[in-house]
């Protein structure tokens, strides 16, 4: 008992800032939002009549939906190339993959404003090359912030897939193949669904995690992209709107727990947060 | 191994994707070089100038060097908490450690908008709006979850019986950490250590929130210059931080080329 | 024992009384300083009697460098104090962050009416002193309680006519013809200046916009936002109207006349064009932050400072901020007239801004906005 009590002094300082400074104040925003202006639910009904909130509910969805498919889909090429392909260029490939999760988002957004915008360099490539007579529309609207949102997540996507294949032992693969199986539907029938764990993992990371976002979108959106956390920023510093922001940030929260408890029952949730390598 | 159409196409595919991953990235060192004094490719010449207008602007150094010290403060501060909690939870692994630990990583999952305003509310009362402190306290709490994932990585990875031993043997329990777990989960605690400060440093969300005028991070300043002006000093500051990155990485991975074959841990 | 404590405490206040003069100390930092050594019933009043500078907080770019260095200048030679600018726009969220942190660093922001009602209901800005600010040196409306007009200028039309092959919009009926007028349109991310565009598009005439504008008209104005939404881009700040044009974004668009008076000079001839047919005029404001480090005095001196006819006229000929004291408007320039949103020829073309109906209509008609304009 003496010797538990040694071991919870270790954990606790961590702990206690942990709850004091962190879950307390975030607990805390419930409060704001029944409290500001006025104390009663008023935010609530303003926010559930609110057109504009849905709206903005519907389009951070859809926007966390694609581009989790889209870096489940890129991602997984990735992964399988890197743990199944070892050849020399495998490492220079996991530090490519890594390269871009060291460079801070704002420094991607800036890099994707140069290259997407109306006299961008994409644009101003593709006029050269005489694919486009005319400027085409690649930022300031949904495609922009897709583009950029995928690249900031990709290195997220990529990592829970490949420690999941390295995993995997090819001897199945192998012995399909020895029965006569062809490359592709070894794959398709063997080798994948034991891929599946690893890619639940990856789309629930970049999921909850694309569902918080505000920079990219704020940057590349042209401010009609606007996602909740735009959406209660803006409400707070234009219009001091605390209550509104904060029953917002409420309504994201549950929403964000929502879908982890859903995603529980198909994914570990241990594997994809606490023990993320 | 035979040329597979399937090999073929992952292989074709990822070097896309890569390309697609880090090109974009390079993008801010031909605007960095422009000779105009707007954002674009140089015109006539390559030009210096706004790596010379960073340089000798106060206003970017300053920035600079706060994010720099209240990052390696809070990689200090997170790393030295983070670890004792993942020994303390290690040592103990039973429920209730693991609920702790599941309570450690809350904030990767809490959207960093709705952090920050929990953080403006309560950092009002305290009295730490726009004070270094108030910055360094919000970001090592970021920067908890990633050093408790490293370091516990790292301890999963160690022998329960070895401590034990120790312990038996007679040592108390500070020793028994110090000589023989320790030692063994310094690599996870680097890792940690390094994710807590690149955390820090780029940290914007919050910054945007908990601070006004007397704290300036180069976060901060950057996110301003995207907004409030055209001037390539960006794309020269952004410059700067990808050849930072492109040098760690070649650093890293020409490591691992020399530490024997292609290993695929 | 005792002495030695005092001579030590006594140089610790030198220091840090210097460094709070060379400004490396904030006051707050100087005052706690004291406090920690338990010293500030003996400082009394007068060390904070003469403030070492004043913190005059606007939107940036080349406005704030105009404003150090001609109405700052122009405070300093009356006052002897310096006043420094600093352009990180003073958002009503940033403002209530200040006051509420105690860490105040701005003596006086440049507002907007909108705003500063926002920052007075929530109780972060000082009440004007009239005994030091004259009120009838601004135009008529603007000399609120809690916030006073500092200038003039208008949401107006503009345009870049090389990416308006077809034709130039000269009307806001042109803006929302689409057909005639292709490439992307600016518009703010608020109502204010924005629904009485729509209105007019819509044939109403210009003194009848806000009668127009009931529930009725407020949602009618906003339908011809949302039919003209995929060929918008909304800017949320002043910097951010600049650049939309400047990187060629759009082709027209509703923005700040002072804004548009930079990218005349910014952009290349023939480029940009900007029209005060059917704008809206409005008045720019002061507001003082509660608890601001000069002192209530200090602050409104330079308010009152800005008064000054020519200071006014020559702060509209280096960045368009127009003159709100009426005297001043024969002080203009005569070739920049025409760029004086407050010169009775552009005012007749215009659309008063009209407080009362912002102050009714603002927090349902943003809703409505947003709405429209997001998705």
């Amino acid at each position: 008992m003496n010797e538990k009590l040694h071991y919870w002094m270790l954990a606790l300082p961590a702990l206690a800032v942990m709850i004091v400074f962190y879950i307390w104040p975030v607990l805390n925003i419930w409060g704001i939002s029944v409290t500001e202006p006025s104390t009663g639910l008023d935010n609530y009904t303003r926010m559930f009549d609110s057109n504009a909130v849905r709206v903005s509910f519907v389009l951070t969805f859809r926007i966390a939906a694609v581009t989790t498919i889209m870096c489940l889909l890129l991602g997984y090429v990735l992964a399988y190339t890197i743990s199944n392909f070892a050849t020399r260029v495998t490492p220079l490939m996991l530090g490519l993959v890594l390269l871009p999760f060291w460079v801070s988002v704002l420094v991607r957004s800036f890099a994707w404003i140069v290259l997407l915008g109306r006299s961008g360099l994409v644009n101003d490539a593709l006029i050269d090359t005489g694919l486009i007579t005319s400027p085409i529309r690649i930022m300031h609207n949904e495609l922009g912030v897709l583009i950029a949102m995928v690249h900031v997540m990709l290195p997220f996507a990529v990592l829970p897939m490949l420690t999941n294949m390295r995993g995997i032992d090819d001897s199945y693969v192998k012995a399909a193949r020895g029965l006569g199986a062809s490359e592709w539907r070894a794959f398709r029938e063997v080798y994948f669904p034991q891929t599946l764990p690893g890619v639940f993992s990856g789309g629930l990371l970049v999921f909850v995690l694309s569902l918080g976002f505000y920079i990219t979108p704020a940057l590349l959106g042209g401010g009609r992209v606007m996602m909740i956390s735009e959406y209660i920023t803006y409400q707070i510093q234009e219009f001091l709107n605390w209550g509104l922001g904060a029953a917002l940030s409420v309504a994201l929260l549950v929403a964000t727990a929502l879908v982890l408890l859903v995603a529980g029952r198909f994914v570990n949730l241990r594997k994809t947060f606490l023990e993320r390598g | 191994m035979a040329r597979s159409p399937l090999r073929i196409f992952f292989a074709t595919g990822s070097w896309a994707i890569l390309a697609f991953l880090v090109l974009p990235i390079l993008v801010v060192i031909p605007v960095s070089l422009t000779d105009t004094a707007f954002i674009g490719l140089p015109k006539d010449h390559l030009s210096l100038q706004h790596f010379d207008t960073f340089l000798h602007s106060p206003k970017w150094l300053w920035a600079t060097w706060t994010s720099v010290w209240i990052g390696a403060i809070v990689a200090a501060a997170s790393t030295a908490l983070g670890t004792a909690f993942c020994i303390g939870c290690w040592f103990l692994s039973d429920r209730a450690a693991m609920i702790a630990r599941w309570v450690m990583i809350v904030p990767i999952l809490v959207p960093p908008v709705v952090q920050s305003l929990g953080f403006y509310k309560f950092w009002v009362t305290l009295g730490l709006i726009d004070t270094h402190f108030g910055v360094i306290l919000a970001h090592t709490l970021l920067a908890l979850p990633y050093v408790t994932i490293s370091v516990f990585a790292a301890l999963t990875n160690l022998d329960r019986r070895i401590p034990q031993a120790a312990r038996n043997l007679g040592a108390p329990l500070g020793m028994a950490i110090r000589t023989v777990i320790l030692p063994s989960i310094r690599p996870g605690m680097f890792t940690g250590a390094i994710f807590a400060f690149i955390v820090s440093f780029d940290e914007i969300v919050g910054v945007l929130f908990i601070t006004v005028r007397q704290v300036e991070t180069l976060p901060k300043m950057i996110w301003e210059g995207i907004q409030e002006s055209i001037d390539p000093v960006i794309a020269a500051v952004a410059t700067i931080l990808v050849l930072m990155t492109l040098l760690v990485t070649a650093a890293t991975v020409a490591r691992s080329y020399m530490s024997s074959k292609p290993k695929l841990t | 024992m005792e002495k030695i404590d005092t001579e030590f405490k006594s140089d610790l206040i030198e220091i840090a009384a210097e460094r709070y003069k060379s400004g490396r100390l904030s006051r707050r930092g100087f005052v706690s300083a004291m406090g920690a050594l338990g010293l500030v019933p003996l400082l009394g009043d007068r060390a904070m009697a003469q403030a070492s500078e004043l913190v005059v907080c606007n939107w940036g770019g080349q406005a704030s460098e105009i404003l150090a260095e001609l109405l700052g200048k122009a405070y300093e030679a009356e006052t002897g104090i310096p006043v420094r600018v600093d352009g990180a726009g003073p958002s009503a969220g940033k403002v209530r962050a200040m006051v509420e942190s105690g860490a105040v660093v701005w003596d006086v922001c440049d507002s907007g009416a909108g705003s500063a009602i926002v920052m007075n209901e929530a109780g972060v800005i000082q009440e004007i002193d009239y005994n030091i600010v004259d009120r009838n040196k601004v135009l008529k409306g603007t000399a609120l309680p809690f916030a006073i007009g500092n200038y003039v200028f208008s949401y107006a039309l503009s345009y870049n006519p090389t990416m308006l092959p077809g034709g130039t919009p000269r009307t806001w009926a042109d803006v929302w013809n689409v057909e005639a007028f292709p490439g992307m349109r600016t518009f703010r991310k608020s109502v204010r200046g924005q629904l009485e565009a729509a209105a007019l598009a819509m044939g109403v005439a210009k003194e009848d916009v806000y009668t127009f504008l009931d529930d009725e008209g407020i949602k009618a104005a906003i339908a011809k936002f949302r039919a003209l939404r995929d060929n918008i881009i909304v800017w949320g700040s002043g910097a951010d109207s600049q650049n939309l044009f400047l990187q060629g974004e759009v082709a027209m668009g509703n923005i700040y006349s002072t804004r548009a008076f930079l990218l005349r000079d910014q952009m290349e001839p023939g480029t940009f064009e900007m029209t005060f047919d059917g704008a809206v005029l409005q008045p720019g404001m002061w507001v003082v932050p509660k608890n601001n480090p000069a002192g209530t005095e200090a602050a409104m001196n330079f308010i009152a400072t800005c008064q000054n006819p020519e200071l006014q006229a020559e702060w509209f000929a280096a960045i368009g901020n127009a003159p709100i004291n009426p005297a001043a408007a024969e002080l203009v320039p005569a070739e920049l007239a025409f760029l004086n949103p407050n010169s009775p020829e552009n005012v007749a073309k215009q659309v008063i801004y009209n407080d009362e109906w912002y102050g009714k209509n603002q927090v349902s008609a943003e809703e409505l906005y947003i709405d429209a304009l997001i998705g």
